[in-house]
């Protein structure tokens, strides 16, 4: 029932050509680590991790489950703070939530405001903006009609399926107009064709947004089908392993892209990185 | 460990200010001076605690309280799987029950005290009586929520009614009974102390009235603490009671652990 | 429930609405010739219901109490939900008044109606204070309570999308925990109520209570039943109309609650 209003959701024509404010950023990582706790009983978490996201870029992080992940998340969105090295966008380094910034968390049920309705919560982190109340509104129905919930917006978060829980937080991240977004395992708790139409979503709002996006997931299709280039980590204490170049033509498609054999080259290529043993 | 010992720090401190500020207004004679000093207090309840009669008021109160949540317990248990298991006989009642639910037995207490005296069988009815409707209600609840596929496996078995009531029925209800237990059991000191503060049933809240008519203000002071501790100790046990009983069961494990 | 009303469920409504017009007849009816002392007609003690607090005491004693009962329930909420914030969000102030607010709370509060009878005297302020106080409690915990189980993930989002001070308290926090806020508020006003009557009952002075309390003294019993009559009415109207904001208040709560366990 999603998919048609993906399909033909003229993203680029509704920004309108106007000057919106907002270019993409770049990210930089740099030796970036963190550690709980101080003195002998430390726990090291991430150690030495560096690379970054160019402008307009998809990048994916991959690696296995429960190596910290999310606690790179966190700091990156100036959640934490580190325990060494930097992150910066465009050369400022980030020390509490960068206002060009948004995140779309793993878990919507404990990311959307239950008591607020679909559209409410769209509107929640713009009002501290101040824009004129047209603007708002305009915001509101582009991000939306983007992630094609506008017939939804007067429903409750919990009224909804997992899926369109999600879109909801995602066009929440959209009306932000951030110059990057940082997506939690986004599509790790929805059903598999709602998960590709989300996938989908996320590469025509590069397109249609303009955005650098970085995506954490610990599925590898996932990561090769929407990046330019994913980095793989290994684990305890997290680290890079490689940075893969990924070489597919676009626009990508669910079926012909999946169907290339240089994706399943790029594929074993990343699942060879993390299956094999450090 | 730095932990656990900066809240109990500041704890202290927290009951060192309050102590400071009501020894502070009792020597600036705020109230007209019948806010005794601290150390009054303390005095006065050293004597209270070396006093027969102030025991056998405590043995009264709690007394009282125990054996009317006692008898609550035993008739509302009762009541409740009945009212619980016949559709017809909770849809009659449910009206009625929720009607009288926010009325605490304050109300009737006039006419109890006209028709039982000032005694702790007034007290024990009044204890009764109010106890009595939550234990029944959360009963019926806990009974309608019997999950209706182990009711037909056990049918599916061959068990009888009865057996069913009491394999099934009752032990799956428990949780229920054991929060009106956790709500009750302070509920009955506190009416127990009503009964006697209005009523003039025996046990502290008489002793309570008398302090206040008579202007032994350490002494109100003093019995005041001594129902705080016993309301802390009530609630606590239930509380610890209710975890030792039903750490079994499946939704009080939730509710422990959210 | 089922869809379309069943000959059984209209059956089952007819059983919940009459029999409660069924147990007022008959109480109407056993007791038309009552000639106990306890237990008059229940005629008389409407006729005395309608002479006493409709028309006599109504502006002397039934405001009065009514009053009493909101200004001191409001304080308590508003007090309570404030002071609870201030608690919940520090924890160096919640370590200092965790234990002296765990003690008060052990108090039975109609005890300490007589400690300040003994300070303020019979006066409607003592009345209101003592109210107050004792509604403050239930409310307070309940917000701590509350502020303290919000999700770490809501409040994230709150972080993440620079949401100022103040719309984190009043957008997030406070919706929040308003389930939890709205049963200690519930709580509350059962304390108010009954420390209301027992206010009224100590001192000889006006209100509901007092009067009921002296028409039990004095052997008005038609009086004491039709004072007792009130009160639950209060009791019941005032829980009642509590619900109607609560269900308004909390529908995304009940709702997604339903939702949740439907399936």
């Amino acid at each position: 029932m999603t998919s048609p209003h993906l399909a033909t959701t003229p993203l680029e024509g509704s920004l309108g050509g106007e000057p919106q404010g907002q270019r993409p950023a770049r990210l930089d990582v740099v030796h970036l680590a963190k550690s709980y706790g101080t003195g002998d009983g430390a726990k090291k978490v991430i150690e030495d991790l560096t690379f970054s996201v160019s402008a307009r870029e998809i990048v994916c992080i991959v690696g296995p489950s429960g190596i910290g992940k999310t606690t790179l998340l966190k700091c990156l969105a100036g959640l934490q703070p580190t325990s060494g090295g930097r992150a910066a966008i465009d050369g400022r380094e980030i020390s509490g939530p960068p206002p060009e910034m948004a995140l779309v968390f793993q878990d919507y049920s404990r990311s959307l405001m239950p008591w607020l309705t679909v559209r409410k919560n769209v509107v929640l982190p713009l009002r501290h903006l101040r824009l004129p109340k047209a603007e708002l509104k305009a915001r509101c129905d582009e991000a939306l009609e983007a992630v094609g919930l506008a017939h939804a917006e007067n429903q409750f978060p919990w009224q909804l399926s997992g899926g369109m829980q999600q879109r909801v937080a995602i066009a929440r991240a959209l009306a932000y107009r951030p110059e990057i977004l940082i997506m939690d395992e986004p599509f790790a708790s929805v059903d598999a064709q709602t998960r590709f139409d989300l996938e989908d979503l996320c590469l025509k709002i590069r397109e249609g947004f303009g955005m650098t996006i970085l995506v954490v997931t610990h599925d590898i299709d996932e990561a090769v089908y929407l990046a330019d280039r994913v980095v793989v980590l290994g684990s305890k204490p997290a680290r890079v392993l490689r940075i893969v170049d990924v070489e597919l033509p676009s626009p990508r498609d669910q079926i012909g892209t999946r169907a290339l054999p240089e994706f399943a080259a790029q594929r074993t290529d990343v699942l060879s990185l993390i299956k094999r043993p450090a | 460990m730095a932990l656990t010992v900066k809240p109990a720090v500041a704890g202290a401190a927290g009951i060192a200010v309050a102590l400071a500020i009501w020894q502070a207004a009792s020597s600036a004679h705020a109230a007209g001076g019948s806010l005794p000093a601290v150390a009054t207090v303390a005095t006065d309840l050293g004597g209270l605690l070396a006093e027969p009669d102030f025991w056998s008021a405590v043995g009264a109160t709690v007394g009282i309280a125990l054996l009317g949540l006692g008898a609550s317990a035993a008739a509302g248990i009762v009541v409740g799987v009945l009212v619980g298991s016949f559709e017809p006989i909770r849809f009659a009642t449910r009206a009625v029950l929720e009607f009288l639910k926010p009325i605490p037995p304050i109300v009737i207490l006039p006419l109890v005290v006209l028709i039982l005296g000032p005694t702790g069988q007034m007290s024990w009815f009044l204890v009764f009586l109010g106890c009595l409707l939550p234990i029944v209600m959360q009963t019926v609840d806990g009974v309608h929520s019997t999950d209706p596929v182990a009711r037909d496996t056990a049918r599916s078995y061959g068990m009888g009614s009865a057996e069913i009531l009491a394999r099934i029925v009752v032990p799956s209800s428990l949780p229920y009974i054991g929060t009106a237990m956790r709500v009750s059991a302070p509920a009955a000191l506190i009416i127990t102390v009503v009964a006697g503060l209005l009523g003039g049933g025996p046990g502290l809240g008489a002793r309570l009235y008398l302090a206040q008519s008579g202007g032994d203000y350490p002494t109100l002071y003093a019995l005041v603490i001594v129902l705080g501790v016993l309301g802390l100790m009530f609630q606590g046990a239930t509380r610890f009671a209710e975890r030792r009983l039903l750490h079994w069961h499946e939704s009080y494990r939730e509710v422990v652990h959210s | 429930m089922s869809k379309r009303p069943s000959l059984k469920s209209v059956r089952l409504w007819l059983l919940g609405v009459g029999t409660p017009l069924v147990l007022l007849a008959v109480w109407w009816f056993a007791s038309a010739d009552s000639t106990d002392t306890f237990f008059p007609p229940l005629a008389e003690i409407l006729d005395r219901f309608r002479a006493l607090w409709l028309f006599d005491h109504f502006t002397s004693d039934v405001l009065v109490s009514l009053r009493n009962l909101a200004l001191g329930y409001a304080i308590a909420g508003v007090a309570a939900v404030a002071v609870g914030f201030v608690t919940a969000l520090s924890a160096p102030i919640r370590w200092a008044v965790d234990p002296v607010i765990h003690f008060l709370r052990g108090i039975p509060p109609v005890a300490l109606v007589p400690i300040f009878i003994s300070l303020m005297g019979f006066g409607l302020e003592m009345r209101i204070t003592s109210i107050a106080l004792a509604a403050f409690f239930p409310t307070f915990i309940a917000t701590v309570d509350g502020l303290r189980a919000v999700d770490r993930g809501l409040l994230d989002v709150a972080s993440v999308y620079r949401l100022s001070r103040g719309e984190r308290v009043v957008s997030v926090l406070l919706p929040a925990a308003g389930p939890q806020i709205f049963s200690g508020l519930q709580v509350s006003l059962q304390t108010a109520f009954v420390v209301m009557i027992a206010s009224e009952m100590l001192g000889p002075s006006q209100g509901i209570g007092a009067m009921t309390l002296l028409a039990q003294q004095s052997f008005m019993i038609s009086d004491m039943w039709s004072g007792i009559l009130l009160l639950g009415v209060i009791g019941f109207a005032a829980n009642f109309l509590f619900d109607l904001v609560r269900r308004k208040v909390l529908a995304w709560y009940i709702g997604s609650r339903r939702l949740a366990r439907a399936s």
